[in-house]
């Protein structure tokens, strides 16, 4: 598995500072460009061809947070995905199941304004967890058994992206 | 990637979609959920006090897979005594779904949503015993 963090030129840290992520995807996009190398031989040309696709890769992986954590968990050893990551707490569930209720009954009674709110205070949880788990990144080690302290955080971050995708959708559907 | 026609069928009109009373002595829920999707599920049944499952509802935030095994669970679950829908394994699940490797996490789901809703139907039915004067 390609690095992303090595692939941009950046450090292996959560937080990244997006515009200095985007001018290195853009310098590099640059360098790598196809028409720099319309003389070069065929290899080179590949070669070229296929850094520019890893860059592209890597942008995707880093401005993501959720595949930006993955990444740097995976880097330090510590295994994601659905059998390695612990179960989320009944707590949790139980209030994204009511949520997601409260978003189908908003969407059934083509409430733009309630979809809308409740899109905003899970807006409002995601960067709260997003700077916790900023902090969680920054304290630990690159040691598996400290940064294996975000898993449950990540997989909170997943509940809310899929509310907010959902919502986003509603949203798109009562205001077209 | 494509959904075989069971699952688009069962996702298309899922059965037994809905809500029992949580606080019903008869009725067991279980909510679980898979962090690495972002998928919750939520399902439960009333049963019998002979110990026959006489309805079962599900509610599911997630792929079709998951809407998919958790409908096919309830409408299985129906009619069974509580011993036999414990036999449930997500691999009937998956086999009768056909789903792929990447999706049999889903049908594991829903075979931890059945048993969740049976534990926390006998965990009620034991704190119902253990009441004094009954």
């Amino acid at each position: 598995m390609i690095d992303p963090f090595q692939t941009l030129g950046v450090e292996a840290r959560f937080d990244l500072d997006p515009d200095d992520l985007a001018r290195r995807h853009r310098d590099l996009s640059r360098a790598l460009h196809p028409d720099r190398y319309a003389g070069a031989p065929a290899a080179e040309r590949r070669l070229s061809l296929s850094r520019a696709i890893e860059v592209n890769d890597a942008f995707r992986v880093l401005k993501d947070p959720i595949r930006r954590a993955e990444a740097l968990l995976r880097r330090a050893g510590v295994p994601v995905g659905e059998t390695a990551e612990p179960k989320p707490s009944p707590d949790l569930l139980m209030e994204m199941m009511e949520r997601r209720e409260e978003l189908g009954d908003a969407r059934r009674r083509k409430d733009l304004d309630a979809v809308r709110a409740l899109a905003e205070a899970i807006r409002g949880r995601e960067r709260e967890v997003l700077a916790s788990m900023g902090r969680q990144f920054a304290a630990s080690d690159p040691d598996a058994t400290k940064l294996a302290v975000v898993l449950p955080e990540l997989g909170e971050l997943r509940y809310l992206r899929r509310f907010l995708d959902e919502a986003s959708a509603i949203e798109e559907e009562l205001s077209s | 990637m494509a959904y075989s026609e069971k699952v688009i069928e069962h996702y298309e009109n899922p059965r037994n979609v809905g809500t029992l009373d949580k606080n019903d002595e008869h009725v067991g829920t279980g909510l679980v959920g898979a962090p690495a999707c972002g998928d919750v599920m939520r399902l439960q049944i009333k049963v019998s006090d002979a110990g026959v499952i006489e309805d079962a509802k599900f509610k599911t935030f997630g792929c079709g897979s998951a809407i998919a095994s958790s409908s096919l669970a309830t409408e299985w679950l129906k009619g069974k005594t509580i011993d036999e829908a414990e036999q449930i394994k997500n691999s009937m699940i998956a086999e009768e779904l056909h789903l792929p490797p990447v999706k049999i996490h889903c049908s594991v789901l829903a075979e931890d949503a059945i048993k969740s809703a049976i534990a926390d139907f006998r965990s009620k039915q034991a704190a119902k015993k253990a009441l004094p004067g009954q």
